[in-house]
C-alpha cells in the first residue's frame, strides 16, 4: 500500500467537501420538504434494503423494498425517486414483485414504469411511478425489487494518472433512503471489487467486511431523508466505453441474417498522462498499467459462421473464436492496450443462419433479435441499429421492450432495384441490461426473393441478344466496294456448300438404309421387303438430285469454288450407279 | 404459432449448384457462339439463336447467384 501524501488527502477531503456543498441547495429543499409535505404520507415503506454493486464500471442499484398502505383508501402507484445528478445517469430501470423469501431474484414479472412530474417537488428530484398489477388495501403491504442501473456513475480521481499509479474512484450516493415515503428499517451495502479503500465517508452504524461497506440499519427516518456518502477506492475494472455503436442487421431470405458492428471505444477511466512504455507494461502487467486493457469479449450467438474482426487498416490478426452448442465466443484484442483516455475504432462481422432469428406468424415475418451489443460490461453512449430488410418488404412493424427513437431510409446493396427499407433504432446510454429482444414485423412476398436471379438472368440474356444483333446487322458502310461484293459472294456460296453438304449427307444415309436392306435379303431372302426398300430409296434420291441441281448450276458460275464438290459428286453418282445394278 | 422461415434451398447444397449450374450454362454459350460462328447468314435461324441464349443465360443466371451466395455474399 502506497502511504497518501498530505496534500493528496487534502484534495480529497475538498473534493468530497465540493460535492456535499454542490448537494446542498437539493439538501435545504428536502429538509423543507419533510416537515411540510403529507399528500403522499399514505404509504410507508416498513423495510429498504439497499446493495449498490461497484465490482464493475456499471453501478447496479438493487433496492428491496417493503410497502405498507397505512392511510385510507388504496394505492395502486409507488414513486421512485431520484436526484437529478444521478438520474442523468440512470441507464436502466426494473420494478419487479418480489413473492415471499428465499426467492431468487428477478422472479417476479416485471411492472409497467413511468416518468412522473407530481405537483409540489422540486425540480431537482426526478420521479418514476411504479403501477402495481392489484391495488393496495389499507393495511396491506408487499415488497418489490427495484434495479437501477447508472453509467459513468464512477468518477476518477485523479483525473489522470501515469502508467504506474493506480486507479481510484470516486462514488457518491445517500445512506439514508432517498423516498417521498417514511421509511421505518433500512440498510445499504456497498460492495466494492477490491479490498483497497482509499477513504469512505463514516456515518454512525457504518461497518465493513472485507470488500463490504455496510451502512446501518437506520430506523425511523421521515420523508425525504437524505445523507450524503461518498466512497473512494481503487478499481481496475474494463472502463471499455462505446461512444458509438452502429449495428446492421441485414436480413437474407437466401439463408442469412447477416451483422455488423462499428465500434468506437475509448476507455472511460482516469485519464493516462506522461509517457508510456511498453517494455514496463509487458514486465509487469500488474504493477504498471493496471487499469488499462488489452481485450474484449463478445458473446455471440451459437452457430455464428463468417467472423471477422478489421478496422480501416485492414485486418486485425489478435483474435480469437471459441464455440460450442450454446454459444460462440469471440476474443479481440485491439491494436495496443487502451489506456484512460485512449481510443479505438474497429469493425466486427459474423453470419448467423436464418431460421434462429427469423420466424413467421399469421401471415407476418418477424426478426426476433438482441437489441445490445454482445462484448461483456460494455457500456454505450450511443447506439444506433439498423435492420435491413429484403427488398419487397412491407408494412413495417417495430416491436422494442422499452422505448426508443425510431426511423426508416432505404440502402441499395447488391442486385437490387429500388433498394431495401430499413428501420432505424436509437438510443443513448445503453447497459448490458438493455440486451433484450426486440421484433421487427413485415410482410414479404415469397416471389419477390426472384428477383435477384431474374436480374442476373436478364442481365445475361441482354448480353446474347446483343451478339445476335451484332452477327445479324450488316455494318459495313459502302455497299458497293469490291470487298464488300466479294464478301457477299463468299458468305452465298458457302451457304450453298452447307446445304449441298447437307444433301450428300442424306444421300448417303439413304445409301446406308439400302444397303442394310441388301444384306437383310441375303439373310433372310425377303425379297418383297428389299424391294420396296429399294423403291422409297429411289424415291428419296430423285428427290435430292432433282434439289442439288439448281445449287450445283449456281456453283458451276464460281469456277474456281466448285470443281471440287462436283467431282466428288460425279464419283458418289457412279458408286450409287454400280450398287444399284448389284 | 410462430414457425421458423428457413432458405428455399439448404444453404450446403449452394456450391454444388453453383458449379453444375455455371457449367451447363458455359456448355450451353459454348454452343451458341458455335452456332454464331460457323452457320452462314442466310440459313442461320434466330428463334434457334434465342432459344439457345434464353438456355444459356438462365443457367448462367441461377449459377452466378448461387456462386455469390456460397461465397457469402448473401443476396
Amino acid at each position: 500500500m502506497f502511504k497518501q501524501l498530505p496534500a493528496e488527502k487534502l484534495r480529497t477531503d475538498r473534493l468530497v467537501m465540493g460535492l456535499r456543498f454542490d448537494l446542498l441547495s437539493l439538501f435545504t429543499t428536502l429538509a423543507l420538504l419533510s416537515t411540510t409535505t403529507t399528500v403522499l404520507s399514505d404509504v410507508i415503506l416498513s423495510r429498504v434494503d439497499r446493495r449498490i454493486d461497484l465490482t464493475s464500471q456499471i453501478a447496479r442499484v438493487t433496492s428491496t423494498l417493503k410497502v405498507e398502505n397505512a392511510g385510507p383508501g388504496p394505492v395502486s402507484e409507488i414513486l421512485i425517486t431520484f436526484p437529478e445528478v444521478q438520474a442523468k445517469n440512470l441507464a436502466y430501470l426494473m420494478a419487479a414483485l418480489n413473492e415471499g423469501k428465499g426467492k431468487v431474484k428477478n422472479s417476479g414479472i416485471s411492472l409497467p414504469i413511468k416518468a412522473v412530474n407530481p405537483e409540489g417537488m422540486p425540480p431537482s428530484l426526478i420521479f418514476h411511478s411504479v403501477s402495481l398489477p392489484t391495488a393496495l388495501g389499507e393495511g396491506d403491504s408487499l415488497t418489490i425489487d427495484v434495479l437501477a442501473v447508472f453509467t459513468h456513475a464512477l468518477r476518477a480521481f485523479p483525473e489522470e494518472i501515469t502508467q504506474a499509479d493506480i486507479q481510484l474512484v470516486l462514488f457518491q450516493d445517500t445512506a439514508h433512503y432517498l423516498s417521498p415515503y417514511a421509511v421505518n428499517i433500512q440498510s445499504l451495502t456497498v460492495k466494492l471489487p477490491k479490498s483497497r479503500i482509499e477513504s469512505y465517508t463514516k456515518l454512525d452504524n457504518t461497518n465493513i467486511h472485507g470488500s463490504d461497506i455496510k451502512y446501518g440499519p437506520y430506523e425511523n427516518l421521515p420523508s425525504f431523508s437524505y445523507a450524503p456518502v461518498a466512497v473512494h477506492f481503487e478499481t481496475n475494472q474494463p472502463f471499455a466505453v462505446a461512444q458509438e455503436l452502429v449495428r446492421e442487421i441485414e436480413i437474407s431470405h437466401w439463408g442469412n441474417v447477416q451483422v455488423t458492428e462499428h465500434y468506437n471505444i475509448v476507455h472511460g477511466g482516469a485519464k493516462s498522462k506522461g509517457e508510456f512504455s511498453r517494455l514496463d507494461f509487458q514486465a509487469r502487467p500488474h504493477l504498471q498499467g493496471a487499469s488499462a486493457f488489452r481485450n474484449l469479449v463478445a458473446k455471440l450467438p451459437p452457430r455464428s459462421h463468417s467472423i471477422y474482426y478489421r478496422d480501416e487498416i485492414g485486418n486485425i490478426s489478435t483474435s480469437n473464436v471459441w464455440d460450442d452448442p450454446k454459444k460462440t465466443e469471440l476474443l479481440i484484442e485491439p491494436r495496443y492496450p487502451l489506456f484512460g483516455g485512449w481510443r479505438t475504432t474497429f469493425t466486427i462481422g459474423y453470419g448467423l443462419p436464418l431460421q434462429d432469428f427469423l420466424f413467421e406468424s399469421e401471415g407476418k415475418r418477424f426478426l426476433d433479435f438482441s437489441f445490445g451489443s454482445p462484448i461483456n460490461d460494455l457500456v454505450i453512449d450511443n447506439l444506433i441499429v439498423k435492420v435491413v430488410l429484403p427488398e419487397g418488404s412491407n408494412d413495417i412493424f417495430i416491436s422494442t421492450p422499452f422505448p426508443v427513437k425510431q426511423g426508416q431510409e432505404t440502402k441499395i446493396s447488391h442486385l437490387d432495384f429500388v433498394g431495401r427499407p430499413v428501420v432505424l433504432l436509437e438510443k443513448i446510454n445503453v447497459v448490458p441490461e438493455h440486451n433484450q429482444y426486440f421484433q421487427v414485423y413485415y410482410k414479404f412476398n415469397s416471389l419477390s426473393m426472384l428477383m435477384e436471379p431474374f436480374i442476373l438472368i436478364s442481365g445475361f440474356f441482354f448480353l446474347f441478344v446483343a451478339c445476335i444483333v451484332y452477327v445479324h446487322v450488316d455494318l459495313s458502310i459502302s455497299k458497293s466496294s469490291a470487298s464488300y461484293l466479294a464478301k457477299m459472294q463468299w458468305d452465298e456460296v458457302r451457304a450453298t456448300i452447307q446445304e449441298v453438304q447437307s444433301i450428300i449427307n442424306q444421300c448417303l444415309s439413304t445409301h446406308e438404309k439400302l444397303e442394310a436392306s441388301l444384306r437383310d435379303l441375303s439373310r433372310t431372302g425377303d425379297v418383297q421387303a428389299c424391294k420396296t426398300a429399294r423403291k422409297t430409296a429411289d424415291s428419296l434420291l430423285k428427290e435430292y438430285s432433282k434439289e442439288l441441281k439448281p445449287l450445283l448450276s449456281f456453283l458451276q458460275i464460281f469456277s474456281s469454288g466448285y470443281s471440287n464438290i462436283t467431282l466428288r459428286w460425279r464419283s458418289w453418282w457412279q458408286r450409287r450407279g454400280s450398287c444399284k445394278r448389284g | 404459432m410462430a414457425a421458423a422461415i428457413t432458405s428455399p434451398v439448404p444453404v450446403a447444397w449452394y456450391p454444388t449448384l453453383a458449379i453444375f449450374m455455371l457449367a451447363i450454362g458455359l456448355v450451353v454459350t459454348a454452343s451458341f457462339f458455335i452456332y454464331e460462328a460457323t452457320s452462314s447468314r442466310r440459313n442461320r435461324s434466330l428463334a434457334k439463336e434465342l432459344t439457345t441464349g434464353a438456355l444459356a443465360s438462365f443457367f448462367l443466371g441461377f449459377g452466378t447467384l448461387f456462386l455469390l451466395l456460397a461465397s457469402g455474399v448473401y443476396v
